[in-house]
């Protein structure tokens, strides 16, 4: 039997006592162990952000993270993004602009601009497509989701002059 | 901006349409919006966009099957070789593996195409190419696999390796497969001549030829492939997989594990992308079924991104010549065309992409001598197949190029040279498609006038540059790829209930193109019932009617058509209902607004519910069924039937581009897409497709190509294989401006490939506009536009091209049609 | 794709880390952001049974930027964030926001990008990509396959701090089983090595940080990167000037190249004849042509490497221009 360690995760506001072998990579353990799903699995090695969820509040590629080493940190996946029968301003914006498509993509990009409005909620498209510069979305061309996120921007800075 | 399909990405400034303009956009519009529809052709968010934004959409891997294994595949370390023997009993005794099989097991050849069987589930005696499946394992986990792997000991024998498909073109010592054609590796040529060409082409005043090479693009798609299995005790095998194509699947499942289609079940969850990576039956998902049998477990077959580049079945690497004579006065007199084209070691859509190759390139320019020369060779590259404007995209560049050279040469203006050549709308071509609707006009004059054309043609400073390039596809292909028996080629059932909702069920495949929004948005139009009453079933073969798949462009024109035809089969029944209910003979009455009413009279009329619970009185739940088949098309000469469509799209896309003529970096700025899909059912989703297109066309043309040396694939990872950034994205404008199709749903056409094909050779124009070369070598990376600039400046000096000299006819926006 | 089994150590103190090295020794590999190492482990590259996590040593993550101080493990995505960094160092701001994506600078970190992995396409592949070759020297194998011979390795250097560093003249803070050193980030890196071990680290030494040193920030810095996408590539090309001028002459100008050979270079040959010199159109040409004339790049990355040469020069006289305008 492979040698497991305890890890303790709060993922979502949830903890969880899981035990396993220290070279589980956390999104491996999120999709299987935890069946939190929404976080895609596009391609394993940090080159298209399918994967993305919020460590402490900052997006992190889940599967170039160790699950033990996540220990001790607020994890926020996209099924915690928004409180149940909500939807966050980005994720309404994403809806009504036609921002996705097939939808793989979608909650890796949900994820990083939830957190990038959140820091700079006055961004304009450029610093947007800056920020998202992680994500490959092959569906949609990016014109919706900057326009959705922008527009998001807008409602979540609207007293702001931008 | 409801209502408005002229949309422009960016926050940067509006492009100035000279004020004089009539704009062509607000005009068509204006005439679509005359037909009244309540949903049609609004901007509609799609109806699973909520809960893929909230993680809760379903694709294969979400899914967890009780006590379900892993299955992984053990891939071939050579590119061509026999198979001497495959020793599995060590592997299949290693603790935790459920199961082993190798190609023995299920040996029966199968494709997408029925006359070009010849793939098999996993590999038969022989390895086609690196990467090809040699064995499949079924284990608690994919340790255990790869453990497993290193226990399966294959002898091979290597036999000379076909990288080059000019190598294939000639006789060869050893075929790749038997079915190749005479002594050498070809899978499928063409010859196809119509008209004189060499006689109008001896005729011409000018003759342009030029030769462009192109790398076998991938679809990219950011779901990897992913099936799942499970044979259970009643006999009946369930494959959940990641397809396209779940009817074709369901065929080939069928033919080659030797079970009857009625005990296969085949069910698509959603689908992460497509773009024809998964519109063909794959080995994989064969092999997954094959390991739930043999074990009696749900079995899940995941790839990684680098088994998604072996797959392949991508955009084919071709090398085009193409011959364009032309009179003096820029009538286009003769193409011809020659090709030659990597199908890699399968033959997939083969045939089809060969025919394509030529059929579809003279495109929406009439010609009256026609020859084509098509080729596909087999080697032992990763098998090419169905991507995207299948066969459309490569051979479009260079006619395109060809066209711009031709107007460059002559001293046309690139916009007036096509306006002299367009095909008329209602016209049968040299080749016998017939064109029913047809605004390529519009399109190319709303793409001048919204880009400021007139200002910036060959007048930009050096090292900046517009072009042009139109586009042209099929709406659905005419053939089914399965003729006999005779079946419709999309059907839908619509069931409707006491909780006065409808359920529609069909087999079409959405792949985030949005066509389960087109099946509510229909079905609600005809029946006058808000789009939330209609809920669409899961695409489960036990429930849901066939429909072909997601290719060829057909969902929207067939399932639109099929899905219409159910809803006014629906509709009779509840208007005899309605017509009891209110003493009004049917024929007077009519939906809308969540009621049936009397049609002169909107007052008098009863809720869409009552009518409905009053014509359940006797037969319980409404259920109705509508079909939808092509009429017979095209011409009785051999290969007549490639190309022929109900009906075709079309495009013009101006580009402005900005070149660093030291570097050789090209930016693409701005791209105006004015495309002809007829009317637009969902505005929102057609720019999606647009936009989406430009992206994966752009990407071709700046920096993706799978890159081969010899036969091994050196970059098959989304690292390597560069797809463009959200920060490489042109500034967009969407100009809709097609008018109704005859036979179209609502007067819809396709948009789901044919945006795509304009767009490359659209800022190939503008690149030599801006610095006065031709690339033709694709992607055109900053190293090659070096070279060439280079090359021109040894030559005399790098400048831009000369300004058109002929006086421009400036043809009017309106009239000269 | 998984991991294979290792054993995870998690130290809090330097200390503790290096004892965990001198335990393991040649056995072990230590783990900072993982942007790295674990794309590599997943392909089965190299992998060690033993991995030493750095999350938890406190030292390691100090950021200074007001005293010239970048921790080994002080996030990338830190350095594209702090104003004084940009402000005092933009050179090194810029090197780093040019990294990866956001996402991999979220966890990548100082001491990992310093110390990539050298890369190459006969290198970066699965392990049944690699055994379908029948491996490399670099991993599993003993031919190099991009230069074929067996005693050197040609991958690439793809970091992009360490260019933007070494024209500071900043030095890397070492620590080892006998104690701790400085060496300048220009000798932290072997010409002479194998390329396949190409820094000069000792086995079970560790990178602790970096230390600009003082009047630094008053050098005019600049970095730009040769890449395909402007996000995700490593550099085909990383150009790193610093530059100062006193009375219409050069005081001080250094030039570091990146991403063209197996290690990055401090070009000292060909830019400290011009100190004391007016750096007049005629001399930024003859300097870019000279540094062009030095470097070797080798074809294992996405540009040709005739092309990556000339680029050189085009982006030394670029990066030089613009530090004189000012932009």
């Amino acid at each position: 039997m492979p040698k497991k360690v305890p890890v303790r995760l709060r993922v979502n506001g949830e903890e969880h006592e899981l035990h396993l072998p220290p070279q589980r990579i956390l999104l491996d353990v999120l999709r299987e162990e935890l069946n939190l799903t929404g976080t895609k699995r596009g391609c394993d090695l940090g080159t298209c952000g399918c994967c993305t969820i919020l460590v402490d509040g900052e997006p992190r590629l889940s599967c170039l993270m160790l699950a033990k080493l996540a220990e001790g940190h607020q994890l926020t996946t996209v099924e915690g993004i928004s409180p149940a029968g909500a939807l966050h301003p980005v994720q309404k914006a994403f809806i009504d602009l036609g921002a996705t498509q097939c939808g793989f993509c979608t909650p890796g990009f949900i994820v990083t601009a939830v957190a990038f409005l959140r820091d700079h909620p006055g961004a304009t498209r450029d610093e947007i497509s800056r920020a998202l510069s992680g994500n490959l979305c092959r569906c949609t061309g990016y014109v919706k989701i900057l326009d959705a996120v922008e527009a998001a921007a807008r409602t979540l800075a609207p007293a702001q002059e931008r | 901006m409801a209502g408005t399909s002229s949309r422009k990405s960016g926050s940067a400034g509006t492009p100035t349409p000279s004020s004089t303009e009539t704009d062509l956009v607000k005009e068509a519009e204006a005439t679509r919006a005359s037909a009244g529809y309540h949903l049609i052709g609004k901007r509609t968010p799609l109806i699973d966009a909520a809960l893929k934004v909230t993680g809760r959409a379903e694709y294969t891997d979400d899914i967890k099957r009780p006590g379900m294994l892993v299955g992984r595949l053990l891939k071939s370390v050579h590119p061509h070789a026999r198979i001497r023997s495959i020793d599995v009993e060590e592997a299949r005794r290693h603790p935790g593996v459920a199961a082993v099989l190798t190609g023995d097991r299920y040996p029966t050849p199968f494709g997408v195409l029925p006359m070009t069987h010849d793939e098999t589930a996993l590999a038969v005696g022989r390895v086609r190419f690196l990467g090809e499946h040699v064995a499949a394992v079924a284990a608690v986990d994919e340790e255990t696999c790869e453990r497993a792997f290193e226990l399966i000991h294959v002898e091979y024998e290597p036999l000379p390796v076909y990288d080059d498909p000019k190598v294939s073109r000639e006789p060869v010592p050893v075929k790749i497969h038997d079915r190749a054609l005479r002594d050498t590796n070809l899978q499928k040529e063409v010859f196809q001549h119509f008209g004189d060409v060499p006689k109008a082409l001896e005729g011409a005043s000018q003759k342009v030829k030029l030769s462009g090479k192109y790398l076998g693009v991938s679809h990219g798609f950011t779901e990897p492939h992913c099936t799942i299995a499970e044979h259970t005790p009643d006999g009946r095998l369930t494959v959940w997989s990641a397809t396209q194509v779940p009817h074709y699947l369901h065929r080939s499942l069928s033919e080659v594990l030797g079970m009857p289609m009625h005990r296969i079940r085949v069910v698509k969850p959603e689908v992460g992308g497509g773009f024809g990576g998964k519109s063909d039956p794959f080995p994989h998902e064969i092999a997954c079924a094959a390991l739930a049998i043999e074990t009696g477990r749900p079995v899940k077959v995941l790839f990684d991104r680098e088994d998604v580049f072996y797959l392949n079945h991508g955009r084919h690497p071709t090398q085009n010549d193409v011959t364009v004579g032309v009179d003096a006065d820029g009538k286009f007199l003769a193409m011809d065309i020659d090709a030659l084209i990597d199908g890699g070691a399968w033959s997939s859509f083969g045939v089809v992409t060969t025919y394509y190759n030529g059929v579809l390139a003279m495109g929406p320019y009439r010609f009256d001598n026609f020859r084509y020369h098509g080729a596909r060779a087999y080697t032992n590259h990763p098998p090419s197949g169905a991507m995207r404007a299948h066969g459309g995209t490569n051979m479009r560049y260079t006619v395109e190029s060809v066209v711009d050279e031709i107007a460059a040469r002559m001293s046309f203006d690139p916009i007036e040279l096509r306006l002299q050549n367009f095909l008329p709308p209602n016209f049968k071509t040299i080749n016998e498609f017939r064109i029913t609707s047809n605004s390529v006009r519009q399109c190319i004059l709303a793409a001048r006038d919204r880009s400021g054309w007139e200002e910036k043609y060959r007048k930009l400073p050096y090292g900046r540059g517009i072009g042009v390039a139109c586009g042209f596809y099929i709406s659905g292909s005419n053939s089914p790829i399965h003729f006999t028996p005779v079946f419709p080629q999309c059907t839908v059932h619509l069931k409707a209930d006491m909780d006065a909702g409808v359920t529609i069920h069909c087999g079409a495949a959405d792949i985030g193109q949005g066509s389960k929004t087109v099946l509510a948005q229909v079905v609600a139009e005809v029946l006058g019932i808000r789009m939330d009453r209609c809920r669409v079933a899961a695409v489960d073969s036990d429930t849901a009617p066939v429909d072909l798949g997601s290719y060829s462009s057909r969902v929207t024109f067939m399932m639109g058509n099929a899905a219409k035809a159910a809803a006014e089969n629906l509709k009779v029944p509840l208007l005899q209902a309605a017509s009891e209910l209110l003493e009004v003979p049917p024929d007077r009455l009519e939906a809308s607004e969540e009621r049936i009413h009397v049609k002169e009279r909107p007052s008098q009329g009863v809720p869409f519910h009552e009518a409905l619970h009053k014509a359940m009185e006797t037969k319980g739940a409404l259920v109705a069924s509508g079909a939808y088949s092509t009429k017979p098309l095209g011409g009785t000469f051999k290969g007549a039937k490639a190309g022929t469509a109900p009906a075709y799209s079309f495009s013009a896309y101006v580009a402005q581009v900005d070149v660093d003529p030291e570097t050789g970096f090209v930016h693409v700025e701005n791209v105006w897409a004015a495309f002809d899909c007829g009317r637009p059912l969902n505005p929102l989703a057609v720019e999606g497709q647009i936009e989406g297109s430009i992206h994966m066309g752009l990407g071709q043309l700046l920096s993706e190509g799978l890159s081969y040396r010899g036969a091994r694939l050196m970059n098959p990872s989304l690292l390597d294989y560069k797809i463009l950034t959200p920060m490489q994205m042109p500034k967009v404008e969407c100009l809709l401006v097609g008018e109704d199709d005859p036979e179209g749903p609502f007067g819809a056409k396709e948009a789901g490939e044919g945006p795509l094909v304009a767009a490359l050779p659209a800022v190939g124009n503008a690149i030599y506009d801006a610095i006065g070369v031709r690339l033709m070598d694709l992607p055109i990376t900053p190293d090659k536009v070096l070279r060439a600039l280079e090359e021109q400046r040894k030559k005399g000096g790098a400048v831009k091209p000369p300004a058109p000299t002929r006086p421009s006819k400036r043809t009017p926006t309106h009239g000269g049609r | 794709m998984h991991l294979d089994a290792f054993d995870l150590h998690q130290p809090t103190s330097v200390e503790e880390a290096l004892a965990l090295a001198q335990r393991h020794a040649g056995k072990f590999d230590f783990l900072a952001g993982g942007t790295d190492l674990l794309p590599n482990y997943k392909m089965h590259l190299n992998v060690r049974p033993h991995l030493i996590s750095l999350d938890h040593v406190a030292e390691l993550r100090a950021f200074r930027p007001e005293a010239g101080w970048l921790g080994a493990t002080v996030r990338l995505r830190n350095l594209e964030g702090s104003s004084t960094l940009r402000r005092r160092y933009p050179g090194i701001a810029e090197a780093a926001e040019e990294i990866a994506t956001p996402l991999v600078r979220a966890s990548g970190t100082v001491g990992g990008n310093l110390l990539v992995e050298t890369r190459c396409f006969f290198f970066n592949q699965s392990y049944p990509w690699r055994q379908a070759l029948g491996f490399c020297l670099k991993a599993d194998g003993d031919q190099c396959h991009v230069v074929p011979q067996k005693t050197r390795c040609y991958a690439t250097f793809s970091g992009d701090l360490a260019p933007a560093l070494m024209v500071l003249d900043a030095h890397a803070e070492i620590a080892g089983p006998g104690g701790r050193r400085r060496v300048a980030v220009a000798d932290l890196y072997d010409p002479k090595g194998d390329g396949v071990r190409r820094t000069k680290l000792g086995p079970g030494e560790l990178l602790v940080g970096v230390q600009i040193p003082p009047g630094a920030e008053h050098l005019k810095a600049k970095y730009s990167k040769l890449r395909v996408r402007p996000s995700f590539d490593f550099p085909e090309l990383g150009v790193a000037v610093a530059l100062e001028e006193k009375g219409g002459k050069v005081a001080r100008l250094e030039i570091a190249l990146g991403g063209l050979e197996t290690y990055p270079r401090l070009m000292r040959a060909q830019t400290s004849p011009l100190v004391g010199e007016r750096l007049t159109e005629e001399r930024v040409k003859a300097l870019s042509e000279d540094l062009v004339k030095a470097v070797r790049p080798v074809h294992n990355t996405f540009l040709a490497p005739d092309y990556r040469r000339k680029m050189t020069g085009v982006y030394v006289r670029r990066a030089i221009g613009a530090l004189r305008s000012g932009s």
